[in-house]
């Protein structure tokens, strides 16, 4: 039976921590089983290389040094491994606990646990189970769009990606080239912010449109990634929150709450109506349409016609 | 447990639990399964199977000394601790990953408006020791941000509400029938998803519900006791309502300006039109709930069936561009809207 592959990386990683010298490749397959069995050279040296590849990815610091005859060694050092000193009290320890319990990606919730059991080893307080601690509080990051692991990792690793894009009104997608510099979740949905490189621009992308695979692109960035990335605020733009007009409308009594909460004034008018000025942005004709008959623009006639326009093609049907 | 997240066997996951397992192992000698599991954060199953993998390891060139580690089921034995020396067995830093999860989470939860002060404190202190003691792995982290929602006074009210076991009174807003309701309910914990959520009790509809902390336009903290009655917690990570099966169809036809649709409603099928567009198929308990929609899609989109909702929202707007007569409106405007989530699935119930 082969032997596990958790089995095979758990020695690899306690044989390059125990070492004080460097292991040859050599002397690392006559140690480890895994290797012995693994056939031939070529399909040993495929394995171990995966294998150092799968030890780095989960924090382990593995050198490469060349010894006397030339030959490849390799040791994990106890100070470049070493978790520094630190030390949590139970509200912390709680705290974590509960933060660690947020990712609902397979990738990231195994990273946040992992992370919480080396602070466990390192000795955070168990008296206080984080587990249990703030029950009745549940936040969740959900993570739907299959583009965010492999953006995830081009962030992180500053690496030029390629995908296809639609665009919110587009038929069909199209391939955008992109230097992604950061991602944010807001609402619910992730965005993708990055320099698009056949726009020569800054662009905020939303991952639920990326169609098809994320490709990595060889080579190094090639704009400057700015200090800060701004999301949120762009997408904010998008759906109207930033207001830089008002607009005055008549609402039905009782009818609109969300718009009356977001009045800046409201006049009862005494006459089956209130007249109200609310914030004028981006997508206000589209919210105003879906209260029917129950709302009339006055001002702007900008605005006003836009609602015009869209309940004429809904009466048209 | 309610809202753990489905677990699958991953060789990193489990090499990363193992490494930090025979640390904590090594001073704990007689250790009892049950508690490791729960200061592991994971089930017995899960850490009996470590248990079997580590007697195949060892550190030593050459086939030297196995962990020699047993388990009667009950207590955890290492009979040759030396096997890994004082060195080999000291807390490993953190990964770039590990750091970023943590800290993005941290920082995400700490920044939910209506938190209490004393938890939001421990959330910073603890970035900032994360932060430290992270080091360099720390940097990737500020790549990855994630915004919680939610009404601060609101959500203050309802988390004592918890804690004390007490009934609430809310004004709620419900868009699918642009009313206000008022309901008393008995709050059994708070959800973020985005939006943050009270799931609770509704005693007028006696049935579970979850509210938008968003829409509750008035709250009071009743002198009653909350009497949730006993039910099975769900995991709210995929949707908050999902629609039931006997829930009447609705088919949706929307152009390439529609598209989003199939992005904010969960939805049965979605298929491509020769225009660019999608046929969509949903459920809903109430379909009428969807004349904003139909209102709203203009000519972006229309509703194929049922054709009494098709109907309705055909005279709401004629009804309301009666209010318009005589203004003459000019011709077709762009300006396609970027939808925040205006409606939810979540009111469909309501």
């Amino acid at each position: 039976m082969a032997i596990a592959k958790a089995e095979r990386l758990m020695n690899l990683a306690l044989c390059l921590l125990g070492t004080r010298r460097p292991l040859s490749k050599r002397e690392l397959r006559e140690s480890i089983e895994a290797y012995l069995e693994a056939g031939s050279d070529d399909s040993f040296s495929r394995m171990f290389e995966r294998d150092k590849d799968d030890l780095r990815e989960l924090g382990l610091v593995i050198e490469t040094v060349e010894n006397l005859d030339g030959e490849m060694g390799y040791l994990a050092r106890r100070d470049s491994n070493r978790l520094p000193p630190i030390t949590l009290d139970a509200e912390e320890a709680a705290a974590l606990g509960l933060a660690a319990k947020v990712w609902q990606q397979a990738r990231l919730a195994g990273a946040a646990s992992g992370a919480l059991q080396k602070l466990r080893a390192a000795g955070m307080p168990e008296d206080v189970d984080p587990y249990e601690a703030h029950g009745a509080l549940e936040p969740r990051i959900p993570v739907h769009e299959a583009a965010f692991e492999p953006l995830m990792l081009a962030c992180r690793d500053r690496r030029p990606v390629v995908f296809d894009y639609r665009k919110a009104t587009a038929a069909h997608p199209e391939p955008r080239h992109v230097e992604p510099w950061a991602l944010e979740c807001w609402r619910g949905h992730w965005y993708l912010a990055g320099w698009d490189r056949d726009r020569g621009a800054e662009r905020v992308f939303r991952l639920s449109r990326i169609t098809g695979k994320v490709r990595s692109r060889s080579g190094q960035f090639a704009a400057e990634v700015p200090d800060v990335v701004t999301v949120r605020e762009t997408v904010a733009s998008w759906a109207g929150e930033t207001a830089d007009r008002s607009a005055l409308i008549r609402l039905r009594p009782g009818s609109g709450y969300p718009l009356r909460a977001k009045a800046t004034a409201v006049r009862e008018l005494g006459d089956g109506w209130d007249e109200l000025e609310i914030p004028y942005g981006h997508g206000l004709d589209a919210w105003l349409v879906e209260f029917g008959p129950d709302v009339v623009v006055l001002e702007p006639a900008e605005l006003r016609a836009d609602v015009v326009d869209r309940l004429r093609a809904v009466a048209k049907g | 447990m309610a809202g753990k997240p489905v677990r699958t066997v991953n060789a990193i996951d489990q090499t990363r639990r193992m490494l930090s397992l025979v640390t904590y192992l090594k001073e704990r000698p007689g250790a009892r399964v049950e508690d490791v599991a729960r200061a592991f954060g994971i089930t017995e199953d899960e850490l009996v199977s470590d248990l079997d993998v580590l007697p195949m390891c060892g550190t030593s060139f050459r086939g030297g000394d196995l962990l020699d580690i047993d388990t009667d089921g009950e207590r955890i034995w290492w009979h040759n601790p030396a096997a890994l020396g004082e060195e080999t067995a000291e807390p490993l830093r953190l990964a770039a990953d590990e750091a970023t999860a943590l800290l993005v989470a941290v920082r995400a939860v700490s920044t939910l408006p209506g938190l209490r002060e004393s938890d939001r404190q421990a959330l910073l202190r603890a970035n900032a020791k994360l932060e430290a003691a992270a080091g360099e792995a720390a940097g990737a982290s500020s790549r990855l941000s994630v915004t919680f929602e939610s009404e601060g006074g609101v959500f203050a009210d309802v988390d004592r509400a918890i804690s004390e076991r007490r009934r609430l009174w809310i004004r709620y807003y419900s868009p699918a029938r642009d009313e206000l309701t008022e309901r008393e309910i008995d709050p059994i914990r708070l959800v973020s998803v985005g939006h943050t959520y009270v799931e609770a009790w509704c005693r007028r509809s006696e049935a579970r519900r979850t509210f938008r902390l968003d829409r509750v336009a008035e709250i009071k903290i009743l002198d009653e006791p909350a009497a949730p009655p006993e039910i099975e917690l769900r995991d709210l990570s995929e949707a908050l309502v999902q629609p039931a099966a006997e829930d009447p169809e609705v088919v949706v036809e929307v152009g390439p300006g529609g598209r989003w649709v199939a992005e904010y409603y969960p939805h049965d099928s979605a298929d491509e039109l020769p225009d660019g567009g999608l046929r969509i198929t949903l459920r809903t308990p109430d379909p009428a709930s969807l004349r904003r929609l139909a209102l709203r899609l203009g000519r972006d989109g229309r509703i194929v069936s049922p054709r009494d909702l098709a109907d309705s929202a055909r005279r709401a707007a004629r009804e309301a561009l009666a209010a318009y007569d005589g203004v003459d409106a000019q011709g077709p405007h762009g300006g396609h809207a970027v939808h925040d989530g205006q409606y939810d699935r979540q009111e469909q119930g309501l």
